[in-house]
């Protein structure tokens, strides 16, 4: 399977935040823990909504968690 | 192991042995002479509405007693909620399935067409739904794993 073109700092964001575990954020939007895992490896491009309520944890934009790289970007950067 | 993947498992034991179970039973019936589904269709449907209900119950047993051991085992009494990525992959899984049915269903269709016994067609719709439902779930156990 593709790895997503859609990268994240959740991971860095939860350390921030009182080292919250994957669980807590799961809980906080309504997720499994399976599914905050997948979307820290990049292996789930979470919807629209639920990127909003992750930011939402954080009290941070989304633009702030979740960067795009397009395919074209990622070949002008090789 | 994740609490779905650990269902899937579950999935495709159950649907491998209730439904060898089931033929074997209906085999020897049939190589007994209790009924005939060589030539009597009706029977075959009474076989197949035997065996979802059959089915249905003992699927019920088996994920009582999968839930149990579970909770035992990880002393998670929570069951995870099924989310959108659950559904998304449920989806994919539900595509594959249904290809792979089709695929069986045709595969039936051409048989009868060449000339293959009509008892046939029922065998390989049987066998068309084990594969598809072992599609379904092997499918969602590959994207849990590599992702969606």
């Amino acid at each position: 399977m593709a790895k997503s073109n859609i990268t994240n700092n959740i991971r860095r964001y939860r350390f921030n935040a009182n080292e919250m575990t994957q669980q807590q954020l799961a809980d906080e939007v309504g997720t499994s823990r399976q599914t905050i895992v997948a979307i820290e490896k990049g292996n789930y491009s979470p919807s629209l909504e639920l990127a909003f309520r992750i930011a939402g944890v954080f009290n941070s934009s989304i633009d702030d968690i979740f960067s795009y790289t397009s395919e074209q970007d990622n070949q002008k950067t090789q | 192991m994740s609490y779905r993947e650990k269902e899937n498992i579950v999935n495709i034991f159950s649907a491998l042995v209730i439904t060898s179970v089931y033929a074997w039973i209906v085999y020897q019936k049939q190589m007994s002479g209790l009924i005939d589904l060589k030539d009597d269709f009706q029977k075959w449907g009474i076989v197949f509405l035997i065996f979802a209900g059959l089915s249905i119950v003992a699927r019920i047993i088996i994920y009582i007693i999968f839930s149990i051991i579970n909770v035992i085992a990880t002393r998670e009494e929570k069951i995870p909620p099924i989310d959108e990525r659950d559904k998304l992959i449920k989806l994919k899984a539900t595509r594959n399935s249904h290809y792979s049915f089709s695929f069986g269903f045709f595969i039936a269709i051409i048989g009868l067409s060449i000339g293959m016994p009509t008892y046939w067609l029922f065998i390989l719709f049987v066998l068309s739904g084990v594969v598809s439902e072992l599609i379904d779930n092997g499918s969602q156990m590959y994207y849990y794993r590599k992702g969606v």
